[in-house]
C-alpha cells in the first residue's frame, strides 16, 4: 500500500501492510507485513486468535498464583499479632516468581493451542471471543482474584490445623514456624504447578520439561538451601537448617499437601466442566463440533475423477522480468497433489 | 505451506519475484503460494545476506508433536469419584488413629494462686514458689508417654521476636556476635549477652516433676528422660557449644540474659551434653513455634519400674516450680501427657477435613452426572 495508508496503519489496533509495487512506507510503519492479502486470514484466524488465548491465560494464571501467594500472609496476621510475619522462607519469596513459576508460564504462553490452525481456519466463528473481549475482563479479573482468596484460605489453614495440636510420630516438635513455612511453600508450589497442568491444553515434550522440571528443581534448591554445608557456611542467612530432612519424613505433612492441593484444585476443574455444560457461550458450541468431529473422523468421500479436458490448471504470474511465463506454464513450480485424508467435508 | 515474513527490511533493490499463484481445488480456500526468491546474479553480488524466512522446522512452524488434553465427562467424574473415595477413607483411618490417642491436659495458670499472684510483679523474681495439682488417671496410658509445657497466648510468632537470635553465636563460631539480637545485645555494662536475643531471653523457666501415689502414703517420682528432646540436627549441627571442656571458661567476657537466674554454662552441670547451648530444653524453646497456642516437648517417660509399659491408672500430681509469668500476658499455661501415633497427636482436624471433603467430592460427582446428563438429553432433543 502506498504511503497515504501510513496514517491508517498506525491508528489501528495492529497495521497490516501489504509489500508490494507502491514502496516501502507502509510496510515499513505496520506491525506486520506480508506480500499477499490473503494471508491475513492466516495472520487473524490462527496466530492472532492464538495469541490472544496465550495472553489471556497468561494473565489470569499470573495473576492468580501472586494472589494466593501473597494473601496467604492477610490470613496469617490473626495470629501473628499483626507483626507481619511472613509466613515463608526470605529465599523462596526471592525465588517464587523468579525461578519455581518463571518457566512454566513461558511454556505456556509460546506453545499453548486451543485448536491447531485447520480448525480455526475451518471455523471462523472461534474468532469471535477476541473481538468481544470474553476471556480476560474485568468479570474474568474477578473470578481469578476469588480463586486466588479462596486458594489462600486453604492454603493457610489446612497446614495450620495438621500442626496446630500435632507432634512428630517420635514426639518431637512440629509446630514451629519453619516446618510451617515449608509445609505452606511446598503446597503452593504444588498448587500452582496443578493449576497451570489444568490450563495448558497442548501439552509438548518441553511443555513436560518446564512443568516437572520446575516442580523437580524447587525441591532440588530447597534440599540445598537447607543443607548442614551451606547453613552452617553463613548460619545468619540460611536459617533454616534440617527442617526438610525432618519434616518431609512426616506422613501427616503430605497429607496435608494433598488436601490442599484437592480442595484447592477439584473447584476450579468442575467450574472448567461444569460452564459449558450450564452457562455455555456460543463458542462453547464450536469447541463441541470440533470434539465430534474428532471423536467420529470424518468419512473419505471417494472422488470420482472428473474429465474436464477444456479446463486447465489456471497460473497467474507476476514479474518484473521477461521470460517467466513459460516457466510457469511448464508446471515445474507446482506441488503434488494433496493427499486425500487431509481434506475435509464441506460440513456448514 | 505459508510463511509470514515479518517486517521485511529488504531494501527496494532485493526483488522477490512471485512466481505463482495456483488456486487449486482446495475445499479450505486457502490458495497456496509459493515464493521463490530470485535473484540477477548482478544483485547476488551486492547482497549476500540469507533468506529472512523462518525455518521450517517444527518449533518455529509451531507444529510440535504434543497432545492435546482434553477432559471428557467420563473422566471428569472418574476423577471426582475416584479423589472422593480417597478422600473419605483416609479420613476415617486418620480418625480412628487420633482417637486411639490418651491425652489429658492440667491447666495450672490459676490452680496455683498464691504463685500466680506472686509473678505478676516481677521484684518477686529471686522468691521461689512451689505448687501441687493433683488428678487422677482415669485409664492405663499405655506405651510411650511424652510430657509437654502448653503456652496459650504466647506470640512466638512475633515478626521482631523470631529475628532477635544470633545463630553464629549458637553454632560455637563467634560468642561475641550479638549483631541481631536487638533489643537484649548487650548487658546494662555494655558487655555481649550469651546467649542473646529474645528468644533465649524469655526461655520456659517452670520445673515441672510428676509423681505417682503408689499405695495411700507412698509417693514416687516417675523416672522421666529429659534427653532426645530435640530434632538431631537441632542437637548435633546447628546448635554447638564453643568447647567441649571447660565451658565457664570460654563463656568469659559474657553475661546470661537478664531474666535469667543462672548462666548458660550452669543449666546442666551433670550432663556436659546436654550443658551450655546443647541443653535439650533450651534448644527446644529456640526451635520458635507458629502460633500463639502451642506445647512443646518437656520430658518423655523412662519405661522402668512400674512403669514399664506406660503410665498406670491411679492418683498422681504435678509438682511445679511456678516461675514463668504467664499471667502478666493474659496467657495461660498447662501441662499435657500424651501417647502418640503414626499420624501425629491427637488432633482431628486432618482427619474431619479429609472425611468431609471426601463426602462433599462423591455427592458432587452424582450431581455432576445428573446435570451432565440433563444437558445430553436437552441437546440431542435440540438435534432431533
Amino acid at each position: 500500500m502506498g504511503a497515504n495508508d501510513v496514517s491508517m496503519i498506525k491508528a489501528a489496533h495492529i497495521g497490516v501492510g501489504i509489500s508490494g509495487q507502491e514502496g516501502m512506507q507502509a510496510m515499513l510503519n505496520s506491525d506486520f507485513a506480508f506480500s499477499q492479502f490473503c494471508y491475513l486470514q492466516r495472520l487473524l484466524l490462527v496466530h492472532g486468535r492464538w495469541s490472544y488465548n496465550r495472553m489471556c491465560k497468561f494473565l489470569s494464571y499470573f495473576f492468580y498464583k501472586n494472589f494466593v501467594f501473597t494473601l496467604v500472609h492477610f490470613w496469617y496476621a490473626f495470629f501473628n499479632g499483626f507483626s507481619a510475619q511472613a509466613v515463608y522462607d526470605t529465599w523462596f519469596i526471592t525465588c517464587y516468581n523468579l525461578i519455581y513459576t518463571s518457566l512454566p508460564v513461558l511454556g505456556l504462553s509460546l506453545f499453548e493451542q486451543d485448536v491447531n490452525e485447520t480448525w480455526s481456519l475451518h471455523f471462523p466463528e472461534l474468532y469471535i471471543p477476541g473481538q468481544h473481549n470474553l476471556y480476560f475482563n474485568k468479570k474474568e479479573f474477578v473470578k481469578c482474584l476469588i480463586h486466588g482468596i479462596y486458594s489462600s484460605f486453604v492454603l493457610f489453614f489446612v497446614p495450620m490445623g495438621t500442626i496446630y495440636n500435632s507432634e512428630r510420630s517420635d514426639g518431637k516438635d512440629i509446630s514451629d514456624i519453619q516446618t510451617f513455612c515449608l509445609i505452606v511453600q511446598t503446597s503452593l508450589i504444588w498448587m500452582v504447578t496443578v493449576q497451570i497442568a489444568l490450563k495448558t491444553t497442548y501439552w509438548t515434550m518441553i511443555s513436560h520439561f518446564f512443568i516437572w522440571g520446575s516442580l523437580g528443581f524447587y525441591f532440588c534448591i530447597l534440599f540445598f538451601l537447607y543443607s548442614d554445608g551451606l547453613c552452617l557456611m553463613f548460619p545468619s542467612i540460611f536459617q533454616f537448617l534440617g527442617v526438610a530432612r525432618n519434616t518431609m519424613n512426616q506422613s501427616q505433612i503430605w497429607l496435608s499437601l494433598i488436601l490442599s492441593v484437592i480442595l484447592c484444585v477439584i473447584p476450579a476443574f468442575g467450574y472448567q466442566f461444569l460452564q459449558p455444560l450450564v452457562w455455555p457461550v456460543n463458542v462453547d458450541k464450536v469447541f463441541d463440533r470440533i470434539n465430534h468431529c474428532k471423536t467420529r473422523p470424518p468419512q473419505v468421500r471417494v472422488r470420482t475423477k472428473l474429465k474436464h479436458p477444456s479446463l486447465r490448471r489456471s497460473a497467474y504470474a507476476f514479474s518484473h522480468k521477461q521470460g517467466f511465463g513459460a516457466l510457469i506454464t511448464s508446471g515445474k513450480t507446482t506441488k503434488t497433489k494433496p493427499n486425500k485424508k487431509n481434506s475435509f467435508p464441506v460440513k456448514k | 505451506m505459508l510463511q509470514l515474513q515479518r517486517k521485511n527490511s529488504c531494501n527496494s533493490s532485493c526483488k522477490i519475484n512471485i512466481i505463482g499463484i495456483t488456486m487449486s481445488r482446495n475445499v479450505l480456500n486457502v490458495p497456496e503460494v509459493y515464493l521463490v526468491p530470485y535473484r540477477t546474479n548482478m544483485e547476488k553480488e551486492f547482497h549476500h545476506h540469507p533468506s529472512r524466512m523462518p525455518d521450517n522446522s517444527a518449533m518455529k512452524q509451531q507444529k510440535l508433536p504434543a497432545h492435546q488434553l482434553h477432559f471428557s465427562a467420563r473422566v471428569v467424574l472418574t476423577i471426582f469419584f475416584a479423589t472422593g473415595v480417597f478422600c473419605f477413607c483416609m479420613g476415617v483411618i486418620l480418625i480412628l488413629s487420633a482417637q486411639s490417642i490418651q491425652e489429658i491436659e492440667i491447666n495450672y495458670t490459676y490452680i496455683c494462686e498464691n504463685c500466680a499472684k506472686l509473678r505478676e510483679n516481677a521484684f518477686n523474681f529471686d522468691q521461689k514458689c512451689t505448687c501441687s495439682v493433683p488428678f487422677y488417671l482415669q485409664e492405663n496410658m499405655e506405651g510411650d508417654v511424652y510430657m509437654y509445657y502448653k503456652l496459650y497466648g504466647f506470640y512466638q510468632n512475633h515478626y521482631r521476636y523470631v529475628l532477635s537470635r544470633s545463630n553464629n553465636q549458637l553454632v560455637g563460631k563467634d560468642i561475641m556476635d550479638v549483631e541481631d539480637c536487638a533489643p537484649f545485645k548487650v548487658s546494662q555494662n555494655k558487655t555481649p549477652i550469651a546467649p542473646c536475643g529474645a528468644i533465649a531471653n524469655s526461655m520456659f523457666n517452670d520445673t515441672i516433676i510428676l509423681s505417682y501415689t503408689l499405695k495411700s502414703s507412698v509417693h514416687i517420682q516417675v523416672p522421666m528422660l529429659k534427653t532426645e528432646l530435640t530434632w538431631w540436627t537441632d542437637k548435633y549441627v546447628k546448635f554447638q557449644n564453643p568447647s567441649l571442656i571447660n565451658l565457664s571458661d570460654r563463656f568469659v567476657g559474657t553475661e546470661k540474659p537478664p531474666y535469667w537466674q543462672a548462666p548458660i554454662y550452669e543449666l546442666d552441670t551433670s550432663d556436659p551434653g546436654n550443658n551450655g547451648f546443647l541443653n535439650d530444653d533450651f534448644i527446644v524453646w529456640m526451635r520458635t513455634a507458629a502460633f500463639p497456642t502451642f506445647k512443646k516437648l518437656y520430658r518423655r517417660l523412662y519405661r522402668v519400674q512400674y512403669f514399664m509399659d506406660g503410665l498406670p491408672a491411679g492418683n498422681y500430681s504435678f509438682n511445679i516450680s511456678y516461675n514463668f509469668p504467664v499471667t502478666r500476658i493474659k496467657g495461660e499455661k498447662s501441662v499435657v501427657l500424651s501417647t502418640l501415633t503414626w499420624s501425629g497427636g491427637s488432633s482431628l482436624f486432618l482427619g474431619l477435613a479429609y472425611t468431609v471433603t471426601g463426602a462433599f467430592l462423591w455427592l458432587a460427582s452424582f450431581a455432576l452426572m445428573a446435570i451432565h446428563m440433563t444437558m445430553k438429553k436437552k441437546k440431542l432433543s435440540y438435534r432431533r
